[in-house]
């Protein structure tokens, strides 16, 4: 960067570069932090409106790469539905140098933000189908924008039920969206904890316990998110369910470094889990012996 | 396009004319081996090389690259494209940048690569000398290096210069040019059809029946787990690599902590931390644990996954990785002729 301000012959902006625009991939957009709050000891929730007021169009299931400059990138997935629109959320775990940085930021603050990237959820293949989601610990975050969604767009869908398991009653997500969940008549909402702790008074067990509580209907279609353990023991309950491997939705994670298909850290054998992903059916990953 | 010749007598004007009037990349020596430096001098430009030790492709993706410069609020991208020549590329190496041109081109663009691709003229040139470790002769023999600007061959008169775009007949002002004779062409076809038949090293087996059987081992960890024993995870074998272009991406502050730049650079899938996430509380996931599913990684990356999309194997038989190597096991036609062989 030369003296005068200048890269390359071009000015410095404070947003799109004006050569550049949409054309470089790199080039993240800046985003105001309205609100931030602690949902757990180790996970922020940030709620988020970009600078410029353009628009932001997602679909649930995608996700973005949150940057602080000076600290370096990460993929989030978008943990708020497109149809509550102006804003959307993050959940952000404390675990290396850029969360931790993020976990520093206050309502005002900037950060910034590249994307959506990834295909998100098939909202085509849900629509007008009964939908079961099971979240382990964070994810629920990236669930969240399609339980939003199937909440705002309800008619669109049939039966909705929702597993949430988490490891004990201090690493519960999104407080008052739990108060809402537990009351609705929208949905079927079970939770569950690992173990309990204070004056808890629900379910104990692992997430796979909460089957027990519901009867799946045939044509169901199960979305699920969690922590590699999880899918392990949730593809296993599935299976003696016999619900059809074309039929689960799996939101996995991998090291989406770049979020465009370029770097490769989140390849699973030919695919890219950013561009291809995150989301996959069962049939097709277990076509992919890196999967699991 | 056309061909042309130049004879052996008006070529160093031709360079030296060429280096005045343009920025030029060509091989030079270090010591006893071959890079791709700014050639300054006509008497450098040794196209005489064997290998060099680092493909072209830093040229168009630098070791390092800045994506973002920072200062405070403000931020912007940083493209520097540079009008330059980059001459004497092998033709292996041509078919690697097609190769990288597809994969930095396909779904979101890359345009830091873009720019100094297109910034640049690529003059490819005839293999003079053949490497120790080359087995280009065998591999991907169906596909035809495009992404070049001109191609030139060395004949026992002087050299044959085919233009293949309006780019590289450009370069024909710098030089006592005239159309090539009928004979001329054909000896230079000759020369580099012969070439073919003078690597050391080779693979027996059509790239088809390699993916194929590169799928059907791929659950056989002990074969896996054996040819990386002694792997040292250095990603050694992916630098050098003109079709590997995974990359990693840091922030760096400059000394004045108020500004810096975001960068890009090379990484390696071979080395241990490349498909490892953070769970938090200290905890991490690997999804390429041990040596063998990285070793495996590579040959699955280089002979089956893009085999598809680019039309054949994304290893162009240069060689580098047999030669980079510290514990000699990168060596492609070893482990495929290997794999092939192994009980099935």
């Amino acid at each position: 960067m030369s003296k005068n301000g200048t890269v390359a012959g071009m000015d410095i902006h404070g947003t799109l570069g004006k050569l550049e625009g949409a054309g470089n991939i790199f080039l993240p957009r800046k985003a105001a932090v309205l609100l931030a709050n602690d949902d757990t000891p180790i996970e922020k929730r940030l709620t988020l409106r970009l600078e410029d007021d353009a628009p932001f169009e997602f679909s649930p299931g995608q996700f973005i790469e949150v940057s602080l400059f000076g600290y370096g990138e990460i993929p989030v997935g978008l943990a708020s539905s497109p149809t509550r629109q102006r804003s959307f959320d993050i959940v952000v775990r404390a675990v290396g140098r850029v969360s931790k940085a993020i976990h520093g930021l206050h309502g005002g603050d900037t950060l910034h933000v590249r994307g959506p990237y990834g295909n998100g959820f098939d909202l085509d293949a849900l629509r007008g189908k009964n939908v079961l989601i099971i979240a382990g610990g964070l994810g629920l975050a990236p669930t969240r924008s399609l339980i939003q969604y199937i909440l705002d767009k309800r008619d669109e869908f049939k039966r909705f039920t929702l597993f949430y398991g988490t490891r004990d009653p201090n690493t519960l997500l999104f407080p008052e969206d739990l108060e809402e969940w537990r009351e609705s008549d929208k949905v079927e909402y079970f939770e569950t904890v690992d173990r309990a702790t204070g004056p808890w008074k629900g379910n104990v067990g692992v997430v796979t316990t909460l089957f027990q509580k519901t009867k799946l209907e045939p044509g169901t279609k199960v979305v699920v998110c969690g922590p590699p353990i999880m899918f392990k023991f949730v593809l296993r309950e599935l299976d003696s369910l016999a619900v059809p491997h074309q039929d689960i939705y799996l939101d996995v994670e991998r090291r989406m470094k770049c979020g465009v298909g370029k770097c490769g850290h989140c390849q699973i054998n030919d695919k890219y889990t950013c561009t291809d992903g995150p989301v996959f059916t069962f049939a097709e990953l277990e076509k992919l012996p890196e999967a699991f | 396009m056309n061909a042309y010749f130049i004879s052996a007598h008006d070529f160093k004007p031709f360079i030296t004319r060429l280096i005045e009037a343009r920025r030029v990349i060509g091989p030079v020596a270090k010591r006893n081996r071959f890079t791709f430096e700014r050639v300054t001098r006509a008497e450098d430009l040794r196209l005489d090389y064997d290998v060099t030790i680092l493909p072209p492709k830093k040229i168009f993706f630098p070791p390092v690259q800045d994506l973002v410069h920072f200062e405070g609020e403000r931020y912007a991208g940083c493209i520097e494209a540079e009008p330059q020549v980059l001459l004497g590329v092998h033709f292996y190496d041509v078919k690697a940048i097609d190769m990288t041109d597809q994969l930095f081109r396909e779904k979101f663009a890359d345009p830091n690569y873009l720019a100094a691709r297109e910034a640049t003229t690529v003059v490819a040139s005839n293999v003079q000398r053949v490497s120790d470790a080359a087995f280009w002769g065998s591999i991907g023999a169906d596909v035809a290096p495009k992404g070049h600007d001109a191609f030139l061959t060395m004949i026992e008169t002087g050299y044959v210069f085919e233009t293949r775009t309006p780019k590289g007949a450009a370069l024909l002002e710098f030089g006592r040019f005239r159309i090539a004779e009928k004979s001329e062409v054909a000896a230079a076809d000759r020369v580099n059809a012969e070439i073919l038949e003078k690597c050391p090293e080779r693979i027996d087996h059509p790239a088809e029946a390699v993916a194929k059987r590169l799928w059907e081992v791929f659950g056989d960890e002990a074969l896996w787990e054996k040819l990386a024993e002694d792997c040292f995870s250095c990603g050694s074998c992916n630098v050098i690599c003109p079709t590997c272009y995974c990359f990693d991406v840091q922030d760096r502050w400059n000394l004045d902590q108020k500004s810096g730049a975001r960068a890009r650079s090379w990484d390696a899938c071979l080395t241990q931390d490349f498909a490892q996430v953070s769970l938090g509380a200290g905890a991490t996931e690997n999804f390429r644990e041990s040596r063998g599913e990285r070793f495996r990684h590579r040959f699955m990356r280089k002979g089956a996954y893009l085999n598809k999309k680019l039309g054949g194997p994304a290893c162009v038989g240069c060689g580098r990785c047999s030669q980079a190597c510290t514990a000699d096991i990168a060596s492609p036609p070893k482990v495929i002729n290997k794999i092939m062989g192994a009980a099935r």
